[in-house]
């Protein structure tokens, strides 16, 4: 089944896509089913698919290596939870949030494979509510905004959004991590 | 409730004696008819026999409490034991002899003691005979041996030379005893400080030929705290010596190693507002160079025990320094560090050496410079107005500020930059590495500033009195 254009456009990424265009994105997009514990992307794993989430819960996480009692470990950190409001998940997740919670009507993850060949994902994604979600393949992308270039500027310029977002973040980081580092030298 | 009511206030004025004469009596009644209700009287018997049962069962006779106390008092206190044994050995020797060479004892108590015999009468009886064989005994135990009377007996010469050996391994040993306890007792020094009165105290580690000056100065300073702890094992006589004479100053000295946490702690360092490590020239000969790896540890073992103590260290080698930036010593002294300024200004501008001589070297009591808080009405105000206040109303000479800032706290720098995540995992991990995330506050100073300059709460005027 495919999703709807108002489904669509619920995701911020194509929020500003006429309903005439959302309806050729959902007619290439199949919504499928998952549930609690299913991994929908792997960190490290090169992929040209966004994910878009219509309902439920997912909790973004990546690989850390830390100190523990009994030496360096790696373990699975959790950064973020999403979640849809419009519907809301059909059940409460399998684990209370550690983190922050981003609601949103529904959202859409791994965007930069809308840019990229073979973009690396940087986290894992996995659901912890049954998850309903639609693949957009990069392919089925370009040939729409092939067909219809007025699509690719508002959709690519939410993408170059998180991009500025996801760099200023890593800049704090970074800034974040050199202080860290000087005031552990000087201790 | 107003905890600050006077009794007098909770009492009502118009209860007459009558009404509360009614009241009590109603309650007797009450209570009488509740004690006679058959559940009070089956609770009350249980409870007197749970009361038996457990005076029965758990308490101890008190003969047997008696017993144990002092059998755990003679084990544990060697002097006791040493002179239980001597004490046994002389009533053995005592009743030995008397029963071996009584007849000679008995001549012997007629002979020197005379007619006056305190048993006997006329005639010494055996008590008056036990009496003298105890003075012997006593004699040959503290090997006085004053030789008035010995036995004549071989039986009485043998039991006595058995006697005069177990005498000399027990005489050995509770001299043995004795010594140590005196010398516990010395190396424990004042080891009973009164907690309660050290808040915010002076703790000196080390001892050199500094300390006297130091304490002269701070005694001089009404301001200062009086209450200082000296930490260190230079003889006591020595210590002694140089800490008296102050006016103001209450000195305690604790013997022992001031490198010890345990020692530390006596010291109540968690509480003291400064603590002083100095080079330490305990124990050493004139040519001895103090160990400086002792001040970096002890510098280490007081931020252990309270990491916002206030350290100040003096050392004499330089190359000590990174070691105790490293254990984040608050202030590290360096002698002879202004010494090659001081000699070139004896050549450029010779009365700035006099200057500094006349002003550190002879600090008077309540003159010289020092700090002084600010009065909070002063708050936010300029340097020349600060200048006037203290130049008209006490005529003193404002020659900067002392500014307390705050220590460098990394949670703070990161702020809400970067990712939650990361600035979670630099946290967790520096803790978890015992890293602390802030560092001490830390003193500056500013000399001389422009008139306009503000004042805030962190500062403290440094005066000329």
């Amino acid at each position: 089944m495919n999703p709807t254009a108002e489904q669509i456009q619920k995701i911020n990424h194509f929020s500003k896509v006429p309903k005439g265009m959302c309806e050729k994105i959902a007619s290439v997009v199949e919504i499928q089913e998952c549930q609690p514990k299913d991994q929908l992307l792997t960190e490290g794993d090169t992929g040209d698919t966004m994910v878009l989430v219509f309902q439920g819960q997912v909790e973004v996480s990546k690989n850390m290596m830390v100190k523990t009692a009994s030496g360096i470990t790696t373990s699975r950190k959790p950064i973020i939870r999403l979640e849809t409001t419009d519907p809301p998940p059909a059940s409460d997740p399998i684990t209370e949030p550690t983190v922050f919670v981003v609601e949103a009507p529904a959202f859409g993850i791994g965007e930069f494979s809308l840019v990229l060949d073979d973009a690396i994902r940087t986290a894992h994604v996995h659901a912890m509510t049954p998850v309903k979600y639609g693949i957009l393949t990069l392919e089925d992308f370009s040939n729409i905004v092939k067909d219809n270039p007025e699509i690719g500027g508002s959709v690519y310029f939410e993408v170059a959004k998180s991009a500025v977002q996801n760099l200023a973040t890593a800049s704090g980081d970074i800034s974040n991590l050199t202080q860290a580092f000087f005031f552990a030298l000087t201790r | 409730m107003n905890d600050n009511a006077s009794p007098d206030q909770f009492q009502d004025p118009d209860v007459s004696t009558t009404e509360l004469d009614e009241v009590i009596h109603a309650n007797k009644e009450l209570y009488d008819k509740l004690n006679k209700l058959p559940e009070i009287e089956a609770l009350e018997a249980i409870a007197i026999e749970e009361e038996e049962d457990h005076d029965k069962g758990h308490k101890p006779h008190p003969f047997l409490v008696s017993v144990e106390k002092l059998k755990d008092f003679y084990t544990e206190n060697e002097l006791i034991r040493y002179a239980s044994w001597s004490i046994l050995l002389i009533l053995i020797s005592t009743t030995a002899l008397t029963m071996i060479e009584y007849d000679m004892f008995k001549e012997s108590v007629s002979g020197q003691v005379g007619k006056t015999f305190i048993f006997g009468g006329d005639e010494p009886n055996w008590l008056d005979t036990f009496f003298h064989t105890f003075w012997w005994s006593i004699v040959t135990f503290t090997t006085v041996g004053y030789g008035d009377v010995s036995p004549v007996t071989h039986l009485g010469k043998f039991l006595t030379i058995i006697i005069m050996l177990l005498n000399f391994g027990v005489v050995t040993l509770l001299g043995g005893a004795v010594a140590s306890v005196l010398v516990a007792k010395r190396l424990t020094g004042d080891d009973t400080l009164d907690e309660s009165k050290f808040n915010g105290h002076l703790v000196i580690a080390g001892w050199n030929s500094y300390v006297p000056s130091i304490l002269k100065l701070i005694d001089a300073n009404l301001d200062a705290t009086d209450i200082i702890i000296l930490v260190n094992e230079t003889d006591r006589d020595i210590i002694q010596r140089a800490t008296t004479g102050y006016e103001r100053l209450d000195i305690h000295h604790i013997p022992e190693n001031f490198t010890h946490e345990s020692v530390l702690r006596k010291a109540f360092l968690e509480k003291a507002g400064t603590f002083m490590i100095l080079p330490d020239n305990s124990g050493l000969l004139p040519h001895e160079e103090p160990d400086e790896d002792k001040t970096v540890l002890t510098c280490l073992t007081a931020k252990s025990i309270s990491e916002s103590c206030n350290v100040i260290a003096h050392v004499l080698d330089t190359e000590t320094v990174s070691h105790l930036e490293r254990a984040n010593a608050n202030e590290i002294v360096i002698p002879d560090d202004h010494v090659p300024h001081l000699l070139a200004k004896h050549v450029t501008d010779p009365g700035v050496p006099q200057f500094f001589d006349n002003l550190i070297l002879q600090e008077e009591k309540d003159k010289g410079l020092q700090e002084v808080k600010i009065p909070r009405s002063l708050n936010k105000q300029s340097h020349n107005k600060i200048s006037a206040f203290y130049k008209f109303k006490y005529n003193w000479l404002l020659v900067g500020y002392a500014i307390r800032k705050a220590g460098f706290s990394l949670d703070d720098q990161m702020g809400e930059s970067g990712s939650p995540l990361i600035r979670s995992m630099i946290k967790e991990q520096l803790e978890g590495a015992g890293v602390n995330l802030t560092s001490d506050e830390h003193v500056v100073v500013e000399i001389n500033p422009p008139d306009d300059y503000k004042v805030d709460e962190k500062h403290s005027a440094l005066v000329l009195r």
